[in-house]
């Protein structure tokens, strides 16, 4: 790849990833008609290759040309603290509001009917939001921050706030029978009343910011808590 | 984009605008059609011209559209009609200034 350089460059400066790839491609298809170009002019096939590289310009001319357009940066490179520390939150939000609005729909279409299925249900859609959506997102955030080659402290960031909010969803459902009542998902604490305990917490944490760290060891950065 | 940066503020804009304003065209072609059109006295390293072309299209001053070309699939850029406007007040900027620095260099007894 003769661009695998400036590729990485731009990821790490923050330039977004669909603007890296449009130019990088976009590079290739100039330099092979450069170079066709200069084959076309006598030169041999070598030094056509050097000669189209040079009218290219070197990775610090093409650099430079993309690191001066602000527009072309990413929203993550831009504001990491926004991408990783409050919209994972609004993740939950909709973890939240999705099973609250698909329960609230099949207790509307089952009124007056027996509520153990109801009740059961509930409780198997928060166990799979706590579980397994959670650290799913959790790792959403990693993947995002690994193709911005961004330090993994953000992608541990937003694993925090998922572990600390996420798993502590716990769910007040009242069933299909029941005319009046309400809908809604409370948050608690661990070993609190009513609340997920110690080791679950713990199982839950360890299992959401797993992506974070994983991504911390492939990327092999000392620089975790830097910057 | 060219041998004197400190003069060349907005100018490749301009000139970019323009030649699209005539046709549709891919880089490796507007590249060309600017170092034609200006006798090589503009002469850029080729690639910066793509920075140039993403920022405009994110501007919504042209379009992108990927299309088979001679075996490849080139991105080809159209000016928008938000890009003829910011043609019309480029140019009118440049004749203004350039008309102004004509004054100046032909000297004080020629300065309105």
């Amino acid at each position: 790849m003769p661009f695998e350089e400036l590729r990485e460059r731009l990821l790490k400066a923050g330039i977004a990833p669909r603007h890296m790839r449009r130019y990088l491609a976009e590079l290739n298809d100039h330099l092979d008609d450069l170079t066709q170009a200069q084959r076309d002019s006598g030169y041999d096939a070598a030094d056509a290759v050097i000669r189209a590289r040079a009218w290219l310009g070197d990775d610090d001319d093409l650099a430079a040309a993309m690191l001066a357009r602000p527009a072309l940066y990413s929203l993550p490179a831009r504001a990491p603290w926004l991408v990783f520390g409050l919209f994972p939150l609004a993740a939950l939000i909709t973890l939240c509001a999705v099973p609250i609005a698909l329960l609230a729909v099949l207790a509307s279409g089952h009124a007056g009917e027996s509520s153990s299925w109801f009740q059961d249900l509930a409780s198997r859609l928060v166990f799979l939001s706590n579980w397994a959506l959670t650290p799913l997102i959790a790792a959403l955030f990693a993947i995002l921050a690994s193709r911005q080659r961004l330090p993994a402290r953000w992608p541990l960031m937003a694993g925090l706030v998922l572990a600390a909010l996420g798993f502590h969803m716990q769910a007040s459902f009242p069933g299909p029978h029941q005319h009046s009542g309400s809908l809604g998902i409370s948050l608690s604490f661990p070993g609190g009343q009513g609340g997920i305990g110690w080791p679950q917490w713990l199982a839950v944490t360890v299992l959401t910011i797993a992506p974070a760290l994983l991504y911390r060891a492939w990327r092999g950065r000392p620089d975790l808590f830097a910057r | 984009m060219a041998t004197n940066p400190s003069f060349m503020s907005g100018v490749p804009e301009l000139l970019v605008l323009r030649l699209l304003q005539d046709r549709e065209m891919y880089g490796y072609e507007i590249v060309a059609a600017v170092a034609a059109a200006t006798g090589q006295v503009v002469a850029p390293k080729e690639g910066v011209i793509y920075p140039l072309l993403h920022d405009l299209e994110k501007e919504g001053l042209l379009r992108a559209q990927r299309r088979p070309a001679g075996g490849r699939t080139r991105v080809y850029y159209t000016l928008t009609s938000k890009g003829v406007r910011r043609l019309f007040d480029l140019s009118d900027d440049w004749t203004r200034m350039t008309r102004a620095i004509q004054q100046v260099l032909k000297g004080p007894s020629h300065a309105v």
